[in-house]
């Protein structure tokens, strides 16, 4: 045991440390899921056990269900979270903190993972790119999830002629798929690629809370048996919004979805501060603003807006237990509770929410243009200037989801104001992307062909948008299936085609593979003209006049629904054939090499695999990003005509 | 840089413009004497006349039962046929540019590396200029438009209609509108309160709906007549229309509000106001406002 | 901790704890901007409801003005409004602990190591003082938790404050400990200074709790519509 004027050799220089309690990694030796699962387990079958015993047989709770399956179910969830989160190691940190037991840098390495091999991803630790593959994997299984879930809805849809589940199973898978598919969405960009690689992207060699970054991620997993587990207990039984009182007559179920809210709100709150501060105090030296590559802006415009807003959702959810569990009363009227205010608690979030996950995925593909494109990304500042006019109005738009309610007919005039308002930056985001693609020699490769589909999709997305943000027209639109086609091709055709492309981009960087692009451009289009099927039909029913949510409809919507489920089907399909490139590539794929892609941004020119500290010397950055193409041939045209006047300025000026 | 006096052949004597610089069209002439500029330009057209027809066929679908029913859905359909016609060219180049990306600009396949070809344009002033004034136009006429029909919607219907803008027979219907799991129940207050679950309306005589919930949230939607308000429990909302046309029309729940939110339907009867009181009568229900 | 002649660096990174200590304080600001979003929801619940007054089911049943309550629950009721001072009670105690806080973080920043202990162990003991105190608030309410929309709003504001209540002590326990090791001195002293910023939020939140308790009562909905009925109640 070395005393407390030790010395260690940290990234070049010699630094004082704290006393090293035993080996490096202390306790951590010993954590990671298998003790996370007994410790869960455990705790959960305690919990259950104690409260089972606790409660009067004859409890009942306001609404006059029986009382003990919700205390038990809510225990378990409880008793689960804590223990899994515990034995996985999560409060070691802070109780060493607490003892005053600072760790050395030896204790840092060996949380990093450090010679770990493949046990790292197992455990509780805090590199960054280690954090990233988890969740990639993360994300893979919760979206699977939701497809799955899908595939069931569809098929009930498509089956007019009988039922195939029964009303309350189908409410909660519809409920369970949304959420799920939110989720995902929420971290599909957020989680695997602005773990991994914007740190690397901006010359760091982790992030600014490494603990903090594996806390993020282990409490998805830890919210990710509540939701699953909710289906067995009943299920949701409502949409994925879970209106109030609609909920509360629910079965044990809910407990499920609510506690699964709570501990994931904590999960992305924890993951936005973490990436907020990183972005803002740890870009390399000479990586001003203006050297920023356009992903970080994204990822810090998701984080910010992810960071005020969630705590709202949560509440709601928090709120929503409280009325069930203790019989308060913030959403039942029979005693002063208002629909309305959970309703505008929900929309709080549930608008800026929208663009956590459209923003990213924009922001990744405007990183990939002008890769494939050779070209510089269009008016850099006009993307910057689309984020943070999304940013500015997200929080001003959310009661366009309330038009409907009657909450307050007079401030649906504002809310209509600002909604087509924010269609305005959003829109620069579409400029950037035609001006990068506008005269560009194009290189085919699987990542850069999502931008079609994406474009075209946000297009039709951003249309259909515009409909519904017109207080009369939604007065025919709104809880019809025309909002739901609205928002799958926005969250879906938009968001999840350019996360597919954003995951081809940075495969390689990742796995240390290359991505199979045959096969996965076999899925993607698939999946993408399976998308067109499904959710273009789907307007024709919304339009027809098809409510959503319902099993059962009138014959009249009979063939939309039919084409529908077809199109589903299709996409199942090719989203198969995308996981099954992603997998067998991970496992068989060529060897990468560090940049396959030729890209001049900082997190490809480090070697593949990327090793523990990133660089070994940390990046002076002295260029704007994008630096590619050649000078315009129609320069000299203009210059002859122009004179002195120039107004189309270009080469590598900004 | 020097001033070189170069006028492409052929151009006639133009009079000395007062500053250094050509004339606009003169520059616009240029830029479209570029292969990409036309192709695009043709594209979008191309492309435009395809998506117009769009603007109809929306329609189509949306009045397969008989609507529309009503002035409101009336107002509905012609808001989304205009704002379909004016998202069509904004849509249409963006595509021109999709698809002339593929098809006009070379692109490369492989493996390899390629070597840097593309002009290295940051910005053009030019065009982001117009992208920003046009869709700021169109977000701007957009809500011009929806505040101005949403204000002309409202005063038709909750209940500020004035006197001399009431047709026919000035005392409004009014109809208590309850929904619950899974029915919907109208009551006729100014009728001796009598209730039906069928929703009978007077076609030419404006309804206010007063609405609410014994249970959970549901949303009254009569489809034909474009009017839709959510049902509260522990709130009344309003909303009204004036039906003028006569037939067979549907009541749907458009809030999930349980396991048989999809069979929450009904219907509406729109009757001549003549058959409308004989209804009334027949129910037991003299008019008693 | 060794003699060092130039600023004290990060035993994990190496970066200069200047850098570190910014960082937590980038870190800090976050926290505190999910924190006010929270207690912003509860707020907004609070003052809400009490403008709604839904089915005249605001005020606990025992305070009501209008006759008849709701359906469910009996007229008579001795559930009523609960007292402003220990709202406000509570609020100085948390304000007393921030200052201790400041006092202890300003010593300690100006070298004085036994300053910064004593005004640790005094913002530690103030907040289980008042960790202790709003538990008596809240087992002496005079209503439950199933006595309408007041009681319920106030009962969550009160677990918020519990739960920060709860955050501090754990915190302090640290920053008092940290301080008894020399962790933290006169060379890095941030967390001193970050758990004082974070105390003036507390006092924030605590203080936008009592305003809505001591003067939003009553609620200015005095005829709200009887439920599932198209009536207004007397």
């Amino acid at each position: 045991m070395s005393t407390a004027t030790a010395t260690a050799n940290v990234f070049g220089s010699e630094v004082p440390q704290p006393a090293q309690h035993g080996q490096p990694g202390g306790i951590m030796r010993r954590l990671n899921f298998v003790t996370g699962l007994i410790g869960g387990l455990a705790l959960a079958t305690i919990a259950g056990v104690v409260t089972n015993i606790l409660t009067p047989s004859g409890a009942s709770t306001a609404t006059f269900a029986p009382a003990a399956p919700d205390y038990v179910y809510l225990a378990v969830l409880l008793g689960w979270v804590i223990g899994f989160m515990a034995g996985m190691g999560a409060f070691v940190g802070p109780i060493r903190w607490l003892l005053g037991r600072d760790i050395t840098h030896a204790d840092a390495e060996y949380l990093a993972g450090k010679d770990l091999g493949w046990k790292r991803y197992w455990k509780f630790t805090t590199d960054h790119k280690v954090v990233g593959v988890q969740y990639l994997i993360m994300v893979m299984i919760i979206l699977g999830f939701g497809g799955l879930l899908a595939m069931l809805i569809r098929t009930e849809l498509g089956v007019t002629w009988a039922e195939v589940f029964s009303p309350s199973f189908y409410n909660s898978i519809i409920g369970t798929h949304g959420i799920a598919m939110i989720i995902g969405m929420i971290i599909v960009v957020m989680g695997p690629i602005a773990n991994f690689i914007v740190p690397i992207m901006i010359g760091a060699r982790d992030m600014a809370f490494p603990r903090l970054n594996a806390l993020s991620l282990w409490l998805l997993v830890a919210a990710t048996p509540c939701l699953i587990s909710s289906l067995f207990q009943g299920g949701v039984q409502d949409g994925w919004s879970v209106y109030q009182p609609l909920a509360s007559q629910g079965p044990p179920g809910m407990l499920g979805y609510q506690m699964t809210i709570i501990v994931f709100a904590f999960s992305t709150g924890v993951a936005s501060v973490n990436l907020m501060v990183t972005t803002l105090t740890m870009r390399a030296k000479g990586m001003t603003w203006s050297r920023t590559p356009i992903l970080v802006y994204g990822v810090f415009a998701a984080a910010l807006m992810g960071l005020y807003a969630f705590p709202f959702y949560q509440y709601s959810q928090i709120l929503a237990m409280s009325d069930r569990i203790f019989n308060t009363s913030f959403f039942d009227p029979l005693e002063g509770g208002s629909v309305w205010l959970y309703e505008n608690l929900f929309w709080l979030l549930g608008h800026p929410e929208v663009y956590v996950i459209i923003i990213p995925s924009a922001a990744v593909l405007m990183e990939i243009l002008p890769v494939f494109y050779r070209k510089p990304l269009f008016s850099f500042n006009f993307a910057v200037a689309g984020i943070v006019g999304v940013v500015a109005l997200s929080g001003l738009v959310w009661a366009h989801h309330m038009y409907m309610t009657g909450w307050a007919p007079a401030v649906n005039y504002p809310f209509m104001l600002s909604t087509e308002m924010i269609s305005i930056p959003v829109g620069f985001l579409v400029l950037v992307a035609i001006g990068t693609m506008w005269r560009g020699v194009v290189w085919t490769r699987l990542p850069v062909m999502a931008i079609y589909a994406v474009i075209f999709n946000k297009m039709i997305g951003g249309v259909t948008g515009i409909y519904l943000s017109d207080v009369p027209v939604d007065q025919y639109m709104h809880g019809s299936m025309f909002v739901v086609a609205h928002f799958h091709y926005m969250l879906m055709g938009a968001g999840l085609f350019g996360a597919m492309g954003g995951v081809a981009f940075y495969f390689s960087k990742m796995t240390g593979r290359m991505l199979d692009e045959r096969a996965g451009s076999i899925g993607l289009w698939t999946a993408f003209v399976g998308f067109q099927i499904t959710f273009g039909s789907m307007f024709v029913a919304g339009l027809q006049g098809q409510p959503r949510r319902v099993l059962q409809f009138d014959s009249l919507f009979n063939i939309s629904n039919w084409i529908s489920t077809i199109g589903a089907y299709i996409i199942g399909i090719g989203m198969l054939i995308f996981l099954g490139a992603i997998i067998s590539s991970w496992m068989y794929g060529e060897k990468a090499t560090s940049n396959p892609f030729g890209s001049k941004s900082l997190e490809w020119q480090t070697p593949t695999p990327v090793p523990l500290e990133n660089f070994a010397v940390l990046p002076v950055v002295t260029e704007k990003p994008y630096d590619y193409g050649v000078p315009d041939p129609y320069q000299k045209e203009l210059a002859a005509v122009d004179g002195d006047f120039d107004t189309q300025k270009v080469g590598s000026q900004s | 840089m020097t001033t070189t006096d170069i006028r492409p052949s052929g151009q006639p004597d133009e009079p000395e413009a007062p500053t250094n610089r050509p004339p606009s069209m003169h520059r616009v002439k240029m830029w479209l004497r570029r292969p990409y500029a036309r192709g695009i330009l043709v594209l979008t057209v191309v492309i435009g006349f395809l998506l117009l027809p769009l603007c109809w066929l929306l329609l189509a679908a949306m009045n397969q039962t008989g609507a529309p029913a009503s002035p409101i859905m009336r107002d509905i359909e012609q808001t989304v046929f205009v704002f379909t016609l004016i998202s069509i060219p904004i849509t249409a180049f963006v595509f021109a540019v999709l698809v002339y990306s593929l098809l006009g600009w070379k692109h490369i396949s492989g493996d390899e590396v390629p070597a840097d070809q593309s002009p290295a344009i940051r910005s053009n002033t030019i065009g982001v200029v117009m992208w920003t004034a046009v869709s700021s136009l169109l977000a701007f006429f957009l809500v011009v438009w929806g505040l101005v029909e949403l204000a002309q919607i409202t005063a038709n219907s909750y209940g500020t209609i004035p006197a001399d803008e009431q047709p026919g027979d000035s005392q409004a219907l009014i109809v208590n509108v309850t929904g619950q799991q899974w029915v919907w129940t109208f009551e006729y207050p100014q009728y001796d309160g009598i209730t039906s679950e069928t929703l009978y309306l007077a076609k030419d005589r404006p309804v206010y709906f007063n609405v609410t919930s014994k249970d959970v949230i549901h949303n009254f939607w009569a489809v034909e007549l474009g009017v839709k308000i959510d049902a509260n429990p522990g709130a009344i909302t309003q909303t009204g229309v004036t039906p003028d046309k006569l037939g067979n029309f549907n009541v749907r729940c458009a809030e999930l509000c349980g396991m048989h939110h999809a069979y929450m339907e009904t219907g509406i009867q729109v009757l001549e106001k003549k058959d409308f009181n004989s209804w009334a009568r027949e129910m037991g229900g003299g008019k008693t406002a | 901790m060794s003699a060092e002649t130039h600023q004290p660096l990060s035993p994990t990174t190496g970066e200069p704890m200047t850098t570190i200590a910014r960082r937590a304080k980038a870190g800090l600001w976050t926290l505190i901007v999910m924190d006010v979003s929270g207690t912003l929801a509860l707020i907004i619940s609070y003052t809400y409801l009490w403008s709604l007054n839904v089915n005249g089911g605001w005020a606990p049943p025992g305070a009501s003005l209008t006759d008849a309550q709701t359906n469910a629950v009996p007229a008579k009721s001795s559930a009523t409004f609960a007292a402003d001072w220990p709202f406000w009670a509570i609020f100085g105690i948390v304000v007393l602990a921030t200052i201790a806080m400041w006092f202890g973080y300003r010593e300690g920043k100006r070298g004085n190591h036994a300053g910064l202990i004593v005004g640790a162990g005094a913002a530690l003991l103030i907040s289980i003082g008042g960790l202790v105190a709003q538990w008596m608030q809240i087992s002496t309410f005079p209503f439950g938790a199933g006595n309408g929309a007041y009681a319920s709003a106030v009962l969550l504001l009160c677990a918020s404050n519990i739960f920060h209540f709860l955050m501090l002590i754990f915190l302090l326990t640290g920053i008092f400990n940290r301080a008894r090791k020399g962790l933290i001195n006169k060379s890095v002293y941030f967390q001193a200074q970050l758990m004082s910023y974070w105390m003036v939020w507390i006092c924030i939140a605590f203080l936008l709790g009592a305003l809505c308790t001591t003067f939003l009562q009553v609620s200015p909905n005095t005829d709200p519509a009887i439920f599932g009925t198209f009536q207004q109640q007397q």
